[in-house]
C-alpha cells in the first residue's frame, strides 16, 4: 500500500522537517488543545450543515423557508469551517508522517472534496429554482439528493476523523 | 463508590467491548456524529435567541422544529456514551475531566429543560433581548464545556 502514497510522501516529509512542525510535535499541551478546538469547531460546522440538510430533505425546520435557513446559517458555517480547517491543518502540520500513509485520513480528505463539489453543484444548479419551492412542503428531488449526499459525506468525514488513529492497528501488521 | 466503578468494568458486556478491536471505535465515531446533530439542534435555537438566527420566525416556532432533533440526538449521545463509560469505568473514575463533564452535563441538561425552555417557548417579546441573549450564551457555554471535557478525557487520564 505504501507506494500508493509515494508522490505525496516526499511533500509530507518536507513539512515534517520544518521547525514549526517539530515544535508542534514536541509540544505537550498545544496539540491536545488544537484537537479541542478542532472538535468544537466541528460541532458548529457539522451542526449548522446538518440542520440545513434536514431542511433540504423536507424533514426538519419546515416552518422556516429554506432560503432563510441557508442565509442565516451560512456565516456560521463559514466561520466554523475556517477554524476547523486551520486546526486540522495544524494537526497534520505537526505530525505529517502519521497521516500520509493513513488510508482513513485519505478517505476523509476525498469525502470532504466531494462534499465541497456537492455544495457547489447545489448552489450553482438547484438553488437557482429556490423561489419555486422555498416554503413548500417537499423540496424537489435535486434538493433532496443534495441534502442526502451532504449528510452522508459529512457523517463520513466525522466518522473517518474519529477512526483515523485506529488505522494503525486495523490496516497495518 | 470506587468499587462500584470497578464492578461495572467487570461486567461481561464491558469486557466484550474492550476485547473487540472495533466496537469501541465505531461507538466513539457515532458519539461524535450524534454530537454534530446535538450541536446543530441547540445552535438553531441559541442563534435565534442571540438575534443572529431566523429573526423573521418566532423563537418558539424554531424551538418546536428543533425539538425532535434535540431529543433524538440526546438519546443517541446516551446510547453511544454509556458503552464507552462502562468499558472504561475504572479509568473514568480517576479522570477529573470525566467528573467535570458529568457535572457540566447535569447542569446543561437541567438548564436546557427549565430556564432555556421557558425562554425559548415564551410568547414573542415576553423576555427582553438581554435575557434571551444571556440564556443563549449560557447554553452555548455549558454545552461547549461538556464537549471540551469529553475530548480531554481521552488525553490526560
Amino acid at each position: 500500500m505504501a507506494e500508493m502514497f509515494a508522490p505525496v510522501q516526499s511533500l509530507f516529509m518536507w513539512v515534517s522537517e520544518f521547525e514549526s512542525s517539530i515544535a508542534l510535535r514536541e509540544s505537550q499541551y498545544v496539540m491536545p488543545w488544537v484537537f479541542v478546538f478542532h472538535v468544537v469547531s466541528m460541532c458548529m460546522f457539522a451542526g449548522t450543515i446538518l440542520m440545513m440538510d434536514l431542511r433540504l430533505l423536507g424533514v426538519g425546520y419546515m416552518q422556516t423557508p429554506f432560503s432563510q435557513v441557508q442565509r442565516r446559517l451560512f456565516p456560521w458555517q463559514i466561520a466554523a469551517m475556517v477554524v476547523s480547517s486551520m486546526t486540522g491543518l495544524a494537526l497534520v502540520w505537526g505530525n505529517p508522517m502519521n497521516y500520509v500513509t493513513n488510508i482513513i485520513f485519505w478517505v476523509k480528505m476525498v469525502a470532504m472534496g466531494i462534499a465541497g463539489l456537492n455544495a457547489m453543484a447545489f448552489h450553482f444548479i438547484t438553488e437557482y429554482t429556490v423561489i419555486d419551492w422555498d416554503a413548500g412542503k417537499t423540496p424537489p428531488s435535486g434538493a433532496r439528493l443534495a441534502g442526502w449526499l451532504s449528510i452522508i459525506l459529512w457523517v463520513n468525514v466525522v466518522v473517518a476523523g474519529r477512526l483515523m488513529p485506529y488505522a494503525l492497528t486495523w490496516f497495518r501488521s | 463508590m470506587e468499587q462500584y466503578f470497578v464492578d461495572i468494568a467487570q461486567w461481561s458486556v464491558s469486557r466484550a467491548i474492550n476485547e473487540s478491536s472495533w466496537i469501541f471505535a465505531v461507538v466513539q465515531a457515532f458519539h461524535l456524529v450524534s454530537l454534530g446533530f446535538l450541536a446543530g439542534s441547540l445552535l438553531m435555537v441559541d442563534l435565534r435567541l442571540l438575534g443572529r438566527g431566523f429573526s423573521q420566525q418566532p423563537t418558539a416556532r424554531v424551538a418546536r422544529d428543533a425539538r425532535p432533533w434535540l431529543i433524538g440526538s440526546m438519546v443517541a449521545m446516551v446510547l453511544t456514551g454509556v458503552p464507552q463509560f462502562i468499558s472504561l469505568a475504572t479509568k473514568e473514575y480517576e479522570s477529573p475531566y470525566f467528573r467535570w463533564k458529568m457535572l457540566m452535563l447535569l447542569i446543561a441538561f437541567i438548564f436546557t429543560f427549565t430556564i432555556r425552555k421557558q425562554v425559548a417557548y415564551a410568547p414573542e417579546g415576553r423576555f427582553g433581548g438581554g435575557i434571551s441573549k444571556a440564556v443563549a450564551l449560557v447554553s452555548i457555554g455549558l454545552w461547549t464545556s461538556v464537549a471540551i471535557n469529553g475530548r480531554l478525557i481521552g488525553f490526560f487520564s
